[in-house]
């Protein structure tokens, strides 16, 4: 049940930015004040809410009040109270048995005498304190607005993990198609919540005697949408066989990932924008094919062509004198070649560098142009060997 | 009452045959003389465009730079997905690209290229992406198409010659040959819109070179500064004209 709540606040985050699980309860508080430019009159959530639970599978009532409490009993009588002032009207007729008390203040007030949350509240403060102990007056303020109620807000998740028991064994992959949509929605009713997205979600079936079978789904890019992820699902459970009947299913995204709305958005012309799409594609590739395989380029100060750059990490500057004489491309390491082959175009430009570090050379560079039409960069080596070597292409 | 010729001209879904680069949107290439026959008189944004060559060094890279130049002064990324070779910084630098733009990607092979190929199509939005496969499918190509397409790049695939006579998804493709004067040819093989029947030539940084070479033989060393000046396009940033002997002794 706990799981089961954790799991609906953090669906419920994306209704609202307030989110409480009240200890020993089964409810969840949302603030809905603040949403209602974007949503409506809290009447209007609450109706939503309760359409949407309902498709996810779950019975539900709702109500609305000022304070956390008074909505609290709303909710069971599925009532929305607009204004603090109306609080007191509102609840009055109410049985005290909605009031939420432990059974030894519910005992004593009936013995009492007491029948409806009104009686209660037209009782002077010190007489109930006198009597029931401080816990029960401080309640009925809390109810009506008169004391505040700070409550420890939920925080959205790092992951998410859920689980399902099957009412009855599933014999088809076809069968999984509605259980696990719904978990997927579920899921995607979180991501909305916390701004973040899934690349990559496990889903775990269980069989009754068997090790259980592993159905991953990868998405091409970020995702916190249901459709996409139920396409990706359809295919994989065309093509699913199942070795033996199944009684559970768990679904697990192990980490999200933020969300980058401007998927939805027509423009995305601002710097920081790009630069985030940028780095969103940086961490995808590295993340499959290491860190080493996407980076900037800048220039080094030297005079050997192969010397004079290097790869930079995407938040250092570039570096990098202008040389458009120079061929767009070097080859990766020179190649011998027979100058008869070729005709000379330009050259030559001498580069003599590199006696401080070992690496004594001195070449002349020409451009020239191969049989087919190419135009490479090629020198002729004096130090510290001789020959003539290509070094470059013109693309 | 509507006469037809209002109706073709503001129903923005009729495609009218005739009329190249209707609803295309474009980035100039450079090259007038490229630019009249292309759709939308430029590159095609948002589509792939493949550039099919039998050797490097024929300009097909070239080509690309002005319009690389101006996606990175916009602000977008250009990004090289394994290209063959390295890019040398300083002559991108000299040639407009802005290095704090260029992103290169390395993969381990083929499969892996293609597929970071995809993703940096479908990221964000705008920009250039270029890559060097040898091979890939017509479904393949047709996924990298549409990527580009949701995310309105400019996407440049540079293919080997076999693949000229094989069916294409791309919206753009141009075969490039040595042409005259040491200019390039280029062989537009498919484009949206009416396709040109003549291969249209463009020059290079030699074209001037090899004419005046052609006239004046002796004027070499003159030749030699014009070369400097044709390929830096700014004559103050060109080499030193070579000490005395534009062409060297050969072993």
């Amino acid at each position: 049940m706990q799981q089961a709540l954790q799991r609906l606040a953090a669906w419920c985050y994306q209704y609202s930015s307030q989110v409480c699980i009240p200890a020993g309860r089964h409810g969840l508080f949302l603030e809905t004040g603040s949403s209602e430019r974007l949503l409506g009159p809290s009447e209007h959530i609450g109706k939503r809410l309760q359409q949407e639970l309902t498709q996810l599978g779950y019975c539900s009532v709702a109500g609305s009040a000022p304070t956390p409490e008074a909505a609290w009993l709303a909710a069971r009588e599925g009532l929305h109270i607009a204004g603090s002032e109306q609080i007191r009207r509102q609840i009055g007729p109410l049985t005290l048995n909605r009031l939420h008390l432990d059974s030894a203040q519910q005992t004593a007030l009936e013995r009492m005498g007491f029948r409806q949350v009104r009686d209660l509240l037209r009782l002077p403060r010190k007489a109930l304190t006198r009597r029931l102990g401080p816990a029960l007056p401080d309640y009925l303020d809390r109810v009506l607005g008169i004391r505040p109620d700070p409550r420890a807000m939920y925080q959205p998740p790092e992951s998410f993990s859920s689980r399902l028991d099957l009412p009855a064994e599933v014999h088809t992959s076809q069968g999984l198609l509605f259980p696990l949509k719904r978990m997927l929605e579920e899921l995607c009713g979180v991501l909305r919540g916390g701004d973040s997205a899934v690349q990559s979600v496990q889903i775990t079936l269980g069989h009754e005697a068997d090790d259980d079978s592993l159905l991953p789904l990868g998405l091409q890019s970020p995702a916190q949408d249901s459709d996409r992820m139920v396409t990706v699902l359809r295919e994989r459970l065309e093509r699913l066989r199942l070795p033996r009947a199944v009684r559970s299913i768990r679904l697990e995204a192990p980490t999200l990932l933020k969300f980058n709305a401007g998927q939805h958005s027509l423009f995305r012309d601002t710097p920081a924008e790009q630069k985030q799409d940028i780095e969103q594609l940086a961490e995808r590739l590295q993340a499959r094919l290491g860190r080493d395989s996407v980076s900037g380029l800048t220039g080094v100060e030297d005079h050997r062509p192969e010397h004079s750059w290097r790869p930079r990490t995407l938040d250092e500057r570039p570096d990098c004198i202008a040389q458009p004489h120079r061929p767009a491309w070097l080859l990766p390491s020179p190649r011998r070649c027979t100058i008869h082959d070729y005709e000379i175009l330009a050259g030559p430009e001498r580069i003599e560098s590199g006696w401080w570090d070992g690496r004594d050379c001195r070449r002349d560079y020409f451009i020239v142009r191969d049989r087919h039409g190419s135009t490479l960069w090629a020198y002729r080596e004096y130090k510290p060997g001789r020959g003539w070597y290509l070094h470059g292409i013109f693309g | 009452m509507t006469s037809l010729s209002t109706l073709l001209n503001t129903t923005p879904h009729l495609w009218k045959g005739r009329q190249p680069g209707h609803g295309q949107r474009a980035c100039p290439t450079g090259h007038a003389r490229l630019d009249a026959h292309l759709p939308g008189h430029g590159w095609p944004l948002g589509a792939v465009t493949e550039l099919i060559s039998a050797k490097p060094g024929l300009g097909e890279f070239r080509l690309l730079f002005q319009a690389l130049a101006n996606t990175g002064k916009q602000g977008q990324w250009v990004i090289l997905v394994d290209p063959p070779w390295i890019p040398y910084p300083a002559s991108l630098q000299g040639h407009g690209l802005l290095l704090e733009r260029l992103l290169l990607v390395r993969t381990g092979g083929a499969r892996e290229s293609l597929w970071a190929c995809e993703q940096a199509l479908r990221n964000g939005r705008g920009g250039a992406v270029l890559a060097w496969p040898e091979q890939i499918s017509f479904a393949r190509l047709r996924r990298l198409q549409i990527a580009a397409e949701n995310s309105a790049k400019l996407a440049f695939l540079f293919r080997p010659e076999n693949v000229a006579r094989e069916a294409s998804p791309a919206a753009l493709r141009l075969q490039l040959e040595a042409g005259e004067h040491y200019g390039t040819l280029i062989h537009i093989l498919k484009c949206r819109g009416s396709r040109p029947p003549q291969p249209v030539w463009i020059p290079q940084p030699f074209s001037t070179y090899a004419k005046n070479r052609h006239q004046t033989e002796h004027h070499a060393s003159l030749a030699t500064h014009n070369i400097n000046t044709a390929l830096a396009g700014n004559p103050l940033s060109a080499i030193a004209p070579g000490p005395g002997h534009p062409r060297p002794k050969q072993h």
